[in-house]
């Protein structure tokens, strides 16, 4: 922050979208934040898109509605957006460009960070092992989650994952470390009874105070979607590696993060990529999902849950296949499991963690882990099987096995998926549940735990 | 009597059956009662066990509920505190601002935000604007600064300049008032500091 400002420029030569287009301009800088007057002498803020030819494109993130070529100025910041920070941001609420939205004043910065965060260096990149319990059985029994990861979910309009984004943040904690643990969590375009919802959800259950909530709502500017994921990874990235804290971001809805991304391209007469996103998608969506992890030397880590519906449930959608590219695994949620009220919805045969197997086992969760989670994947992907060729032959057709199988899928998602929004199961009930399952089958057919195992665990009813 | 002796026999046999059945059921009976109360002490124990599990886990987000408001609550209010003091130092600061001495080193800091602000413009070919108090301070240093001249209007601020372009595309606030702003998020946290908060 420096006390030079910068020159305000009053020759607008274009408003177009949610650009403004200034003649005339020496000296701007790309990515420099732009404060937009209005002739009623409101304020907006933007950034520079381009510059060159004594132009500069300015994106507005609050939305050019009302603003005239005429009566219009620009001043140019001198700098790029900043977020201040401070361990005084947990148990704040702000908005989607990081001004408060509590009623409460600006936090006492520590300092100013560039919201656009410091690549990591892929050299001084710690290999995530760490196991964060969500006290979602589905989640830390089958697909766990690990220190550093970027695990998304998919999901599709209309279905429950913004009560699991929220149960997540109330529950989630690091487990056999005294280290601090925080969640960063940023609503980006959503309604404003989720956004209360969020909100409601963390201060009732206590966990606000370890918690930064960034809330950009349907009817803010789609432009300040931009901005939204930016801030709230500046902040967790100083909570992670400047305050050593264990950051949990759950991002929501990154699907309307892509949608604004698409309204600027086309504003900017880009080349349309794939159904109208731009090409750079996959580049934009990385500078955002690879600011997750954890540095050698450093205590803290950043571990990512970006959340995106799926446009009619299809998953080679741009934005799904793109982030799958990035990410490490994926949690589906199912749009039949939904319908049959089964909470968390989450479609085991479709999700996956690929970090998962560094996470568990001795010394993380339990030494079983791996093993019984194997042999719960193998059955229920059995019982689905069955239950087709069930939907064909008719129940009476199957052997008996067949049916021992179908009964294991169905206690699966009796007691294992499903659970309460306000139930925290620890790990070891978790693993508990899944031998409870593995109990149903007969000795004989399990195959992929080790017998001392089954002799300490199984139990034959 | 031989008949009454048979007849006799035969209800003994049936009363000593009986009686063997039904101490049999008895037994049986007895043992299936153990059995069941042994089975449902086990689970019994489990159940007593979930019920004082989920009973502790209740207690503790109960307590975390109340502990994590608490601390918020407190700490809001010293957020807010904290502001108020803030704000009173920040005001008391303008106003001795306002009214310093013009005399001295202050046409100096005129001269110093002149040439800052052309330089940044790029161009002396200006129009200054400033406060009332300021505008003969300014005026005398303009000779410096070939192409500039005064505005008549003069600009509500504590101190400082304003300059613009002789075409009116090009303006840079370098007034004291602007100075402060661009800097306040630091100086808020210099008082702050003072207050044993940041640092």
């Amino acid at each position: 922050m420096t006390v030079e400002g910068g020159v305000q420029y009053s020759k607008i030569a274009e408003i177009k979208g949610p650009l403004v287009v200034v003649d005339d301009v020496d000296n701007a800088a790309f990515d420099e934040l732009v404060e937009i007057e209005t002739s009623e002498g409101e304020k907006r803020l933007g950034k520079v898109l381009e510059v060159g030819n004594g132009k500069a494109i300015v994106q507005v993130f609050e939305g050019t509605t009302g603003l005239s070529i005429s009566g219009t100025k620009a001043k140019f910041v001198g700098k790029v957006m900043e977020m201040p920070v401070s361990k005084e941001v947990l148990g704040r609420v702000f908005d989607g460009l990081g001004r408060p939205k509590d009623g409460l004043p600006d936090p006492i910065a520590d300092k100013f960070v560039d919201i656009n965060g410091e690549p990591m260096n892929p050299e001084q990149r710690e290999y995530p092992k760490d196991f964060i319990q969500t006290g979602i059985s589905v989640i830390d029994g089958l697909m766990t989650l690990v220190r550093g990861q970027k695990l998304p979910i998919f999901s599709g309009s209309g279905m429950s994952h913004n009560l699991l984004a929220a149960q997540i943040a109330r529950q989630a904690s690091v487990v056999g470390t005294q280290d601090d643990f925080a969640v960063v969590f940023a609503a980006i375009g959503v309604q404003y009874s989720e956004a209360e919802y969020f909100r409601r959800s963390l201060e009732e259950s206590g966990a606000l105070k370890r918690s930064v909530l960034f809330l950009n709502t349907a009817d803010n500017p789609a432009i300040e979607r931009i901005i939204t994921p930016r801030v709230a990874l500046t902040v967790a990235e100083y909570l992670a590696f400047d305050l050593g804290m264990h950051v949990l971001v759950i991002m929501t809805d990154m699907t309307n993060y892509c949608e604004a991304l698409r309204e600027i391209s086309a504003a900017r007469e880009e080349v349309p990529g794939r159904k109208g996103y731009p090409g750079y998608l996959y580049t934009d969506l990385s500078t955002i999902y690879e600011r997750a992890g954890k540095l050698q030397g450093r205590k803290g880590s950043v571990t990512q849950i970006p959340i995106l519906s799926m446009p009619s449930d299809d998953i080679t959608h741009p934005i799904p296949d793109l982030t799958g590219y990035i990410t490490e695994g994926q949690i589906v949620i199912s749009r039949d499991l939904f319908r049959q009220g089964i909470y968390p919805p989450i479609n085991i045969l479709m999700s996956l963690s690929r970090l998962m197997k560094d996470g568990i086992g001795e010394g993380s969760t339990r030494e079983d882990h791996s093993e019984v989670a194997n042999q719960v994947y193998d059955a229920y992907s059995r019982a689905q099987e069955v239950r087709a060729l069930a939907g064909i032959v008719g129940k009476a057709g199957l052997t008996e096995i067949d049916l021992k199988y179908m009964d294991v899928g169905d206690l699966f998602e009796k007691e294992f998926l499903s659970q309460a929004i306000d139930e925290n199961r620890t790990i070891e009930e978790t693993l508990g549940i899944l031998w409870k399952i593995v109990s149903k089958l007969p000795k004989n057919e399990i195959t992929k735990i080790k017998d001392k195992y089954i002799e300490q665990y199984y139990k034959e009813e | 009597m031989a008949l009454n002796s048979s007849l006799q026999q035969a209800i003994d046999k049936i009363v000593e059956k009986t009686e063997k059945e039904i101490l049999l059921d008895l037994k049986n009976s007895v043992s299936d009662s153990k059995q069941t109360l042994d089975d449902s002490l086990s689970k019994l124990e489990q159940e007593y066990d979930k019920i004082i599990l989920d009973g502790k886990k209740e207690a503790d987000k109960v307590e975390k509920k109340i502990i994590g408001s608490s601390e918020l609550d407190v700490r809001n209010k010293q957020l807010l505190l904290l502001e108020e003091g803030v704000t009173k130092v920040f005001s008391k600061a303008l106003d001795q601002i306002a009214n310093t001495d013009r005399s001295g080193d202050y046409s100096n800091l005129i001269n110093t935000l002149l040439d800052e602000a052309t330089k940044i413009l790029g161009t002396t070919k200006v129009i200054v604007f400033t406060n009332t108090k300021d505008k003969d301070v300014v005026q005398s240093a303009l000779s410096k600064f070939s192409g500039s001249e005064l505005s008549s209007d003069t600009i509500d601020c504590l101190g400082g300049i304003l300059i613009k372009s002789k075409d009116g595309t090009m303006t840079f606030d370098n007034t004291i008032d602007a100075r402060i702003e661009r800097l306040k998020p630091l100086i808020r946290k210099e008082i702050a500091s003072t207050f044993g908060v940041g640092n």
